[in-house]
């Protein structure tokens, strides 16, 4: 993609936390890249590895999976399932040559706007280094 | 006298084509597996490959190919169809490749004639090679072709000591050999193989007559059900349509899909029509034996390729079953005579 | 050997333990194998048992559920039972596990049989079955275990020079979905790559498509793939699936000291979690 726009991040955030803590980031002002494309989902536990795959495929350069902090979790334990998913899918993508950078996974709680700002932006400065993936698959 | 060509004198008569513009299609040894490929040159054609893993189809009919594509723009909707207006070479068919074009022929090509497939074709010569060896699973003379037959093709070469013998099978391939500036040489073809024959003359007959034999059921036991047999075929051309939207694009894909395919007679709700193993199993021999040649009054819907046979992870053998069949059908429903 | 497998086959198809028995007989080529099941005391006969014998026959107990089935087992296949039985997809006293011991079987394609070893012997560490109910032993020199050449080999690539790999072995795919049918692990009655709505991947044939097939393929066996090797053999273009498989295997192992298939009951590692771990690797 054109990296004058900056990398293209898509994240998935869950409902109850990250969403959350993206608004909080919004409601206070604070600024964060625009780059990203936010998609609420109900749980970090919800994210099907399939998603980021496809996501990859259709052109983003990062994917950011955000959650609730271990331990409050808003079904108790989605989270604990996918940072071990996700956890394996990084070596994965690492493997055919999606460098594993790519993919993240971060716990912002509601409160945590400044918190999710920051995440946005160190990853976007991440993927520039990495450089743009040209809609590879 | 016979029209003889170097190798040398081939691939520059094919890379001449190529620079006026032909696409030139040929086998080729992709990561170590023979397959038909478009070649950037001609020295990269495997002119030894024998049968290549996946037939000649692939150029015919893709695996994968888009029909149109739409775009809103504007407030109006452009259709665009994916035509192919150039000129292609389809090299290195042996004549049950060529028979297997002509079997996609048949449905593709009666009317209503399938547009994209009508365009390639039109715009394809068929160029083919005569088999000096065959292999073990190999048996085009049990339908109606064999190892030097060039009915289907346009053009015909024969391997011989330092090149090949050229021949015109049609007046395309006349048209086509204009460039090829052959020598004129005193030469004897070499006596061509002689594959398995088959009892395959009253298959359809047969077929209809153990249509519910418990046959199927125990051949299915083994199989799998992948799509391997399907899309090594020449002959089978089953596909689906699926939309690809984008944006404000989207493109109309046509696909190869296969009858052994989980999901092919799947209904809406659920129900499949063909949930038995055995009558998936049945279906794709049915379709070769029984209702392709009673639907278009044609020859049986297989061209003896061997490819299936070769490729299949779990030695379902359409030579074995056509004998089986006859076994069977002899024991149990007479010899057919009336 | 072939002989004990006949008679206790024999046996309990007699005595009504079974009404099948899954083995091996000799294919159309002459020379490599093909399985049979076997209904009948004659078609036992037939049976035979090799270094060509190289499919995984548990995988059959899927189309066999609840029906009393024996099944003769390699120790990589003999993994697919605990798999079955521990995602409670076969009861396991319904099966009956002829199981072989193993020195490694060959590559063995329709119309030959190479002396060579296949790439999942080389790199497997089972020599007896992890479950069987009665066992016959295979003879044969065992195979050199050489660790993961091909793996370790991938690993020294740089991202861009994977990236190229995969690329090129996943243009030829012809999506005949071969691995998917063969493997004992894919037993969804709707695969995602054959849903409709939404269509997650479709059946389009092109590099994106097969990339996105074969990475989530791979990864709903991470923790589960029992390293048959079924996959890679019976792909017709040779792409090196058991690459994708083995990796995982090896993360699998490092991160959650887990191999799926050596017993029935420890749960697979995305059925459960720890409250401390994994911190560094999300």
């Amino acid at each position: 993609m054109d990296m004058n726009g900056g990398p293209k991040i898509v994240g998935f955030l869950c409902n109850w936390c990250s969403y959350a803590g993206a608004d909080m980031a919004g409601t206070s002002r604070m600024s964060y890249p625009a780059n990203i494309r936010i998609i609420r989902v109900p749980c970090s536990g919800r994210v099907d590895p399939l998603l980021v795959v496809k996501s990859f495929q259709q052109g983003a350069d990062g994917v950011l999976v955000a959650g609730c902090h271990p331990g409050d979790c808003h079904y108790s334990e989605g989270n604990y399932y996918a940072r071990r998913r996700f956890g394996l899918l990084r070596p994965l993508l690492d493997f055919v040559g999606v460098e594993q950078e790519r993919l993240r996974l971060e716990w912002v709680s509601s409160t945590e706007g400044k918190k999710f700002s920051q995440v946005v932006s160190s990853f976007q400065e991440e993927l520039e280094r990495l450089g743009p993936r040209e809609n590879r698959g | 006298m016979s029209r003889f060509l170097s190798r040398e004198a081939l691939l520059a008569w094919l890379d001449g084509l190529r620079e006026g513009g032909t696409v030139v299609v040929a086998p080729t040894l992709v990561e170590g597996v023979s397959l038909y490929r478009q070649v950037p040159v001609a020295s990269e054609i495997d002119l030894d490959a024998s049968v290549t893993v996946v037939s000649p189809k692939e150029w015919l009919f893709p695996a994968s190919h888009t029909i149109f594509t739409v775009e809103r723009k504007d407030g109006r909707v452009d259709l665009r169809e994916n035509t192919f207006d150039g000129r292609a070479v389809l090299f290195g068919l042996h004549p049950c490749d060529a028979l297997g074009v002509h079997l996609m022929d048949v449905p593709f090509l009666a009317e209503p004639a399938d547009g994209s497939y009508r365009e390639r074709r039109e715009r394809t010569a068929l160029v083919g090679l005569s088999c000096i060896r065959c292999r073990p699973e190999c048996f085009c003379t049990s339908v109606d072709t064999s190892p030097d037959d060039p009915t289907h093709l346009d053009v015909m070469l024969t391997l011989v000591e330092g090149g090949y013998v050229v021949a015109a099978a049609s007046d395309k391939g006349e048209a086509l050999l204009a460039s090829a500036k052959p020598e004129e040489k005193a030469l004897s073809l070499p006596e061509p193989p002689a594959p398995e024959k088959l009892p395959t003359e009253d298959l359809p007959r047969l077929f209809r007559a153990l249509y519910d034999d418990g046959y199927w059921g125990r051949l299915a036991d083994r199989c799998i059900h992948c799509n391997i047999c399907s899309y090594v075929c020449p002959t089978c051309y089953c596909f689906d349509m699926r939309d690809y939207p984008r944006g404000n694009t989207a493109e109309r894909v046509q696909s190869w899909e296969s009858c052994q395919a989980p999901g092919f007679t799947r209904l809406a709700g659920g129900h499949d029509t063909r949930g038995s193993k055995a009558a998936k199993m049945r279906q794709r021999f049915a379709h070769k034996f029984l209702y392709f040649p009673e639907t278009f009054d044609s020859q049986l819907s297989c061209s003896g390729c061997g490819r299936c046979v070769r490729a299949c992870p779990v030695n379902i053998d359409i030579r074995e079953i056509i004998s089986d069949l006859k076994k069977i059908g002899v024991s149990s429903v007479g010899s057919g005579e009336k | 050997m072939v002989d004990e497998i006949r008679s206790k086959a024999k046996e309990l198809l007699t005595d009504g333990t079974v009404e099948c028995v899954i083995g091996y007989e000799r294919a159309t080529d002459g020379v490599t194998a093909r399985p049979l099941f076997a209904y009948t005391a004659e078609e036992i006969d037939r049976f035979i048992m090799d270094n060509t014998c190289v499919h995984n026959l548990a995988r059959y107990l899927l189309d066999r559920k609840g029906k009393p089935t024996a099944v003769v087992v390699k120790p990589c296949d003999s993994r697919t039972i605990n798999l079955l039985v521990q995602e409670n997809q076969i009861e396991r006293d319904k099966v009956f596990a002829i199981g072989v011991t193993c020195p490694g079987v060959v590559e063995a394609h329709w119309g030959e049989a190479s002396d060579e070893a296949q790439p999942r012997c080389v790199t497997c560490s089972l020599e007896v079955p992890a479950v069987y109910d009665y066992l016959v032993t295979m003879p044969g020199e065992r195979q050199t275990r050489t660790g993961f050449p091909d793996l370790e080999r991938m690993e020294t690539m740089s991202p861009e020079e994977r990236r190229e790999f995969w690329e090129r072995q996943f243009e030829r795919c012809i999506r005949c979905h071969a691995c998917r049918q063969v493997c004992p692990g894919c037993y969804c009655p709707i695969c995602f790559v054959d849903q409709l709505d939404p269509t997650w991947v479709g059946i389009r044939n092109a590099p994106p498509e097969n990339q996105v097939w074969h990475l989530i393929r791979a990864f709903h066996l991470a923790g589960r793939c029992i390293e048959c090797g079924e996959c890679q053999r019976v792909c017709p273009v040779g792409i090196p699936l058991m690459l994708l498989n083995q990796k995982l295997a090896a993360e699998v192992e490092g991160m959650f000291d887990f191999r799926p298939g050596l017993d029935a009951e420890t749960l697979p590692p995305f059925a459960v979690f720890k409250k401390e771990e994994l911190e560094a690797e999300r």
